[in-house]
């Protein structure tokens, strides 16, 4: 009986094992595979790639971001993101650069903490962009800081993604009147390509 | 929102066309009385309270100089022209933007001359600049407004501020774009004369959508005096001398575009 007993025990251990195995393994995958990729791409990116590698094109897609320098205009920077599935996704992760920042030693217009918490393009062409609330808290905004964050948005999203012809900005899901005081962000903005140096 | 954009749009598309068989047969011929009407001006400086705007590098904040500016700008305006002068704030507190263009409106202001101090990222962004309205041109009720262009002197009295019915706040959202050359002409001269005086770099007259100058009926101009961000201008902009130098500045525009008028 005891013996039994033991057997059972046993096998009880044994598939409970295997099962924290399996599961350790799917932690271990959750965690390293999006990193991996990522450092694909990165690797990827700095590789000369062979003309028409049908591979790369499908998987990544290049975008122009808007920086400043110290002549206070905003300069553009290419940068390679993973493309698809969709435009609003590609949009989101543009943005997403745009706030980490410049590779080039410029700086990036918008506070750095700010998260795009999601973008919307609607068919008639109004991309409806949603940040976090450190968009507000992060700078102390004077009318020229507010101009190269709001255009450096709008220029973006416009020039990248060509369904898209005017952008407006909420903050937290919401309307806002402006960011810091000065631009008016209750109606849709078109481009003004006068703030990028040529 | 989209919604209500649409049915914004359809709103002002059946005015316009119900305004455009009514207004269209008065000759557009009565505009001269617009120099006599010019009895007010409105000096709105910036921010104020919680709200304080850019700040600077040794603590120095927009607030506070844009109220010290807008104060001496009153004194010589009153001391050497016959006009009433209204501020928008005269002390610390907060003021909405949409309470400042009511402010204006409800004075039935002529001019309207925002202060600010500017802001940038980089530090060493430097000079000074005078902004009037742009408006997004996109907007299908701006382009059907146009008509208002030939017709500004009878926007105040055509408006009624204390409706709150839909359309009249279109009309007073879309009221400075009457005014845009008047303000870009205003603009010009003021920053000439900030340029001739304070040797800051010139930025220039610029246009931006600016919450403040939406909603104002009169031509309407926001200076930005200098950055309160670059180290070298914040001293600027906190000593008394440099204010004043701003408010002659501006009092000069000023008074050339009453002359150009006259």
């Amino acid at each position: 009986m005891a013996k039994k007993r033991k057997g059972r025990i046993s096998k009880q251990a044994l598939v409970l094992s295997v099962l924290g195995l399996v599961l350790i393994v799917l932690v271990v995958i959750f965690f390293t595979g999006g990193g991996g990729e990522k450092v694909k791409r990165f690797v990827e990116a700095n590789v000369p790639k062979a003309p028409g590698a049908p591979e790369a094109q499908a998987a990544t897609r290049v975008v122009t971001l808007f920086f400043l320098s110290d002549d206070d205009l905003l300069h553009k920077e290419t940068r390679e993101i993973a493309a698809g599935p969709t435009m609003a996704d590609e949009a989101e992760r543009a943005l997403a650069e745009l706030i980490r920042g410049s590779e080039e030693g410029l700086s990036s217009p918008l506070p750095p903490a700010t998260k795009v918490r999601q973008v919307f393009i609607a068919k008639d062409g109004l991309a409806t962009v949603d940040l976090s609330r450190e968009v507000v808290e992060g700078f102390s905004y004077g009318s020229t800081a507010e101009l190269a964050a709001v255009y450096a948005v709008v220029d973006t999203l416009v020039s990248n993604f060509k369904p898209v012809k005017k952008v407006i900005i909420l903050v937290e899901g919401a309307e806002r009147e402006t960011l810091g005081g000065h631009v008016d962000l209750t109606r849709p903005f078109l481009p003004d390509y006068s703030l990028v140096a040529r | 929102m989209i919604i209500l954009r649409i049915k914004r749009a359809v709103l002002i598309a059946a005015v316009v066309a119900a305004a455009a068989a009514v207004v269209h047969p008065v000759p557009a011929a009565a505009a001269p009385a617009r120099t006599q009407d010019l009895r007010t001006i409105v000096i709105d400086p910036g921010h104020g309270g919680l709200e304080t705007g850019a700040k600077g590098r040794f603590g120095n904040l927009e607030k506070d100089i844009t109220l010290a500016v807008s104060l001496k700008l009153k004194a010589l305006i009153e001391k050497d022209m016959d006009f009433e002068v209204v501020l928008t704030r005269d002390r610390d507190v907060d003021v909405s933007n949409e309470n400042r263009s009511a402010i204006a409106n409800n004075h039935k202001a002529g001019l309207f001359i925002s202060i600010h101090a500017n802001g940038a990222v980089q530090r060493k962004a430097a000079g000074s600049e005078t902004f009037f309205l742009s408006l997004n041109a996109t907007d299908e009720d701006t382009r059907r407004l146009a008509y208002l262009e030939n017709n500004s002197t009878d926007l105040q009295t055509r408006i009624d501020p204390s409706s709150d019915n839909d359309l009249m706040m279109i009309l007073w959202d879309m009221a400075q774009n009457a005014y845009i050359k008047q303000s870009s002409r205003l603009a010009e001269l003021v920053q000439g004369e900030l340029d001739a005086m304070l040797g800051t770099r010139n930025r220039g007259i610029k246009q931006a959508p600016f919450k403040v100058l939406t909603g104002v009926a009169c031509p309407a101009i926001l200076v930005e005096t200098a950055f309160i961000s670059n180290p070298d201008e914040e001293q600027k902009l906190a000593s008394d001398e440099f204010q004043t130098k701003v408010a002659e500045a501006i009092y000069r525009g000023l008074s050339l575009f009453l002359r150009g008028r006259g």
